[in-house]
């Protein structure tokens, strides 16, 4: 069982990277006007090409 | 057609401005403002801040709506301030925001920044503690050393305690809150089970034996955290729109100054007859004219009407209107304070500073179903220390978590608030809390004719005329008695009116007409009875149809105005007698105007030349006979008729509408959206009736259980969070229209 004491710390490790990696996601608005990309999407068709 | 009864009270004078953003409406001695409060979760929160306010000198009024924690209100100026009012807030652990400009999004926002990155430390926390402990749970006794346990024990708590510190802080702080103020709010039980739970397992880990429950405390937080959420993001969304009336006014406004120059001046000083800028995407701050070229306004805050409205040069634009086109420029008709916009805003005021009873019990409720808790909590330990001190810890724990007093709370705010803005969407404003619950009870409707059923009059007639009198004469001095009248008819000879034709001491009679000097000589205009009592002539028998207009020498012209059905009306009938509404006019208009109006809608019962003491009398009577009445009328002439009826709709317009003491207003030229109102309350009353009803089911059902040890922790803090979005999702159904 003394793996256990190696992979422990590294599942800490790993949870405080997602941790991280959320707050970091959260801050720069990747979770805000969800809608709207949706709506946007349809919309580049009708642009005009180059 | 006769003149019916206007209203001479008086409206109180009311200056709004925008002080640091913070909309303050002065009301004679006292101030009044609207604004809303970040950090509120409950009923018991909403008390909490009414009774920092009310702790104040010279605070008059303090009600919160906790469904829309928005707060109104109302003090004397000269005793307290309103950053004394904002502080008083901020010390009771809360934050008021304005309700106008970017403020209030930016603080929306970094809220749900937070609650995201608290609900997501806490999910990640709970898997990870779950599967530490999970090896422990299911390894035999003493088949696991000693030694891992202990490792494994520390590790959940080194990953516990920032979820509970962090995620936990805000059922942590609403308790120190609770325990400062005295009240019981439901985050006090929450927090005791968390520090509990959180206590027993860190004294536990350190002896090295005995119960640890760090899954338990991050998955109360978790289940707690994301019902939170979820219950918050869906109200939010319901009252989008009160909210968009309210945020919708603009601090500043872009005027152009006598030389041409674009300044920023608040909206405040704003007078009428200034040359505004409107940007493109902005509001029109007030009740303005286009100057210039054409615009596309989306009116939908101020009219309900969908789809964005093109105006031409010269036409009145309502204020609260978006500019969807290209950039305009307007003139000012009005300052903000008496513009259309504003007018909207003092009523959302008053419909929210008034709750409906049924709130404030259920409140009061929440209150002793938290005491209750506790002490149900205690004595669940001690029972089970006796029985099985190992069950008595997660008994005690479910106990205090699985009482929900938030579903009871919200049950009522959060189904009048959809319902509300279902409708508002539709053109009808709701202006008092209560009055869509008296709406469902209602069984008679009374319909005004004259400028309700009929839309108002646009043209006359001259149908008889005494030489040497010629048709544009009449018409002049009829014009001019008009001119400041608001009765439906004037609307029709405001064509005619000529600026060198001027009338002085103009007085109306109610139900009667009007009256003026002209040239030296006095004029009458409206009931034949009325008009010839001037030449002395006889004024006996029953009033003749139409309008008549006579000086002292005798009857000079008769006039017949042109109506016609408003638009709605047909379908609004329809869909009243549909719900099983007895629906009748009553007018105070000619026999055969208004049974002509009356089969073109099929309605049997019309009464006719009603004065407005008859029409209250048929109102009392009616309400003796035990019917409850919904009154539909213009607004300004009904005024005692709708104050009597159980119910009362106006049609509003302009800023007229403030002065309307009408419980629901229609702000388009529409009728239809008064059946839509009925059928909504109804469903309204349903889901209210389903939710608090289903509140206490759960309340009284889970505690037992909880309290007998057959529920476990987790899943305690699930049903509590389901319990309220429940009542939250249940709620959502209203706001959509079908």
């Amino acid at each position: 069982m003394r793996i256990l004491f190696i992979i422990i710390p590294v599942s800490v490790g790993l949870l405080g990277f997602a941790v991280w990696a959320l707050f970091w996601a959260v801050d720069s608005g990747q979770f805000e006007n969800l809608d709207e990309i949706g709506r946007r999407l349809p919309d580049d068709d009708a642009e005009p090409g180059p | 057609m006769p003149v019916p009864a206007r209203t001479t009270d008086a409206v109180a004078e009311s200056v709004t401005c925008a002080s640091g953003g913070y909309w303050v409406t002065r009301n004679g001695a006292h101030s009044r403002a609207l604004f809303a409060v970040e950090g509120m979760r409950c009923a018991a929160c909403a008390r909490s801040v009414e009774r920092a306010l009310l702790a104040l000198p010279g605070v008059r009024l303090a009600s919160v709506n906790p469904a829309t924690a928005h707060v109104t209100v109302e003090w004397t100026p000269a005793d307290v301030g309103l950053p004394r009012l904002l502080a008083a807030i901020e010390q009771a652990g809360f934050h008021p925001v304005s309700l106008s400009g970017s403020g209030a999004e930016q603080a929306w926002q970094q809220e749900w920044r937070q609650a995201l990155k608290r609900v997501g430390l806490a999910g990640l926390g709970m898997m990870q503690v779950m599967m530490y402990v999970f090896g422990v749970y299911v390894a035999p006794d003493g088949s696991i050393d000693p030694a891992i346990a202990t490792y494994l024990r520390v590790t959940g708590m080194l990953i516990t305690t920032p979820v509970l510190l962090y995620s936990g802080a805000p059922f942590l702080l609403g308790a120190v809150r609770n325990i400062r103020q005295r009240t019981l709010g439901m985050d006090l039980p929450v927090a005791i089970a968390l520090c509990l739970a959180y206590g027993a397992s860190v004294i536990n880990t350190l002896r090295g034996t005995g119960q640890t429950y760090f899954d338990s405390v991050t998955m109360f937080i978790f289940f707690l955290g994301t019902g939170r959420l979820i219950e918050r993001t869906v109200r939010q969304r319901s009252l989008a729109l009160n909210e968009a009336i309210g945020r919708s006014m603009p601090a500043l406004v872009t005027r152009r100054n006598a030389a041409g120059v674009s300044e920023r001046v608040p909206v405040g000083s704003v007078v009428a007859g200034d040359r505004l800028v409107v940007a493109r995407g902005a509001v029109i701050p007030v009740d303005a004219v286009l100057a210039e070229g054409s615009a596309l306004v989306d009116e939908s805050l101020v009219t309900g009407e969908a789809r964005p409205v093109r105006r031409a040069s010269g036409d009145l634009l309502p204020g609260g209107g978006l500019n969807v086109g290209d950039p305009i420029e307007i003139t000012a008709r009005r300052d903000v304070a008496h513009s259309t916009l504003a007018s909207i805003i003092a009523l959302l005021e008053r419909a929210q500073a008034d709750k409906p009873g049924v709130t404030t019990h259920a409140a009061r409720l929440a209150g002793w179903l938290v005491g209750g808790t506790l002490a149900l909590a205690a004595v669940t330990a001690l029972v089970w220390l006796w029985i099985e001190p190992s069950r008595a810890m997660p008994a005690a724990l479910a106990v205090l978590v699985v009482t929900c007093p938030c579903a009871l709370s919200l049950a009522t705010p959060v189904a009048v608030a959809a319902a509300s803005t279902r409708l508002a969407r539709r053109g009808l404003l709701v202006t008092r809390a209560d009055a869509l619950e008296r709406l469902a009870g209602v069984d008679t409707v009374l319909l005004d004719k004259t400028g309700t059923l009929t839309a108002a009059t646009a043209s006359v007639d001259v149908l008889e005329l005494t030489p040497p009198w010629t048709r544009e004469e009449v018409l002049r001095i009829a014009a001019a008695l008009e001119r400041d009248s608001l009765h439906p008819i004037a609307r029709a000879f405001a064509a005619h009116a000529a600026p060198a034709c001027v009338a002085s001491g103009c007085q109306e009679r109610a139900g009667a007409g009007v009256a003026g000097v002209m040239g030296g000589e006095t004029w009458r205009l409206g009931r034949r009875s009325y008009v010839s009592e001037l030449s002395g002539g006889s004024g006996h028998g029953p009033d003749p149809d139409g309008v008549f207009l006579g000086n002292q020498s005798g009857i000079v012209a008769l006039f017949q105005p042109a109506e016609s059905l408003r638009p709605g009306a047909a379908a609004a009938v329809a869909g009243l007698r549909q719900a099983g509404l007895a629906v009748s006019i009553a007018s105070g208009d000619q026999q055969p105007a208004v049974e002509q109006v009356a089969q073109g809608l099929g309605l049997a019962h019309a009464a006719a030349r009603l004065q407005p003491a008859d029409k209250t009398g048929l109102v009392r009577s009616l309400q003796r006979d035990g019917h409850r009445v919904l009154a539909v009328g213009d607004g300004i002439n009904d005024a005692p008729v709708l104050a009597l009826a159980d119910v009362s709709c106006a049609m509003g317009q302009g800023s007229a509408i403030a002065q309307a003491a009408a419980d629901l207003l229609l702000l388009n030229d529409r009728l239809d959206p008064i059946a839509e109102a009925v059928a909504v309350s109804r469903s309204m009353m349903r889901v209210v009736r389903r939710n608090l009803r289903w509140a206490l089911f759960y309340n009284l059902a889970a505690v037992p259980l909880a309290a007998l040890n057959l529920v476990p922790p987790w899943l305690a803090a699930l049903g509590m969070s389901v319990s309220s979005l429940v009542v939250v999702l249940s709620a959502r159904g209203l706001a959509r229209s079908r």
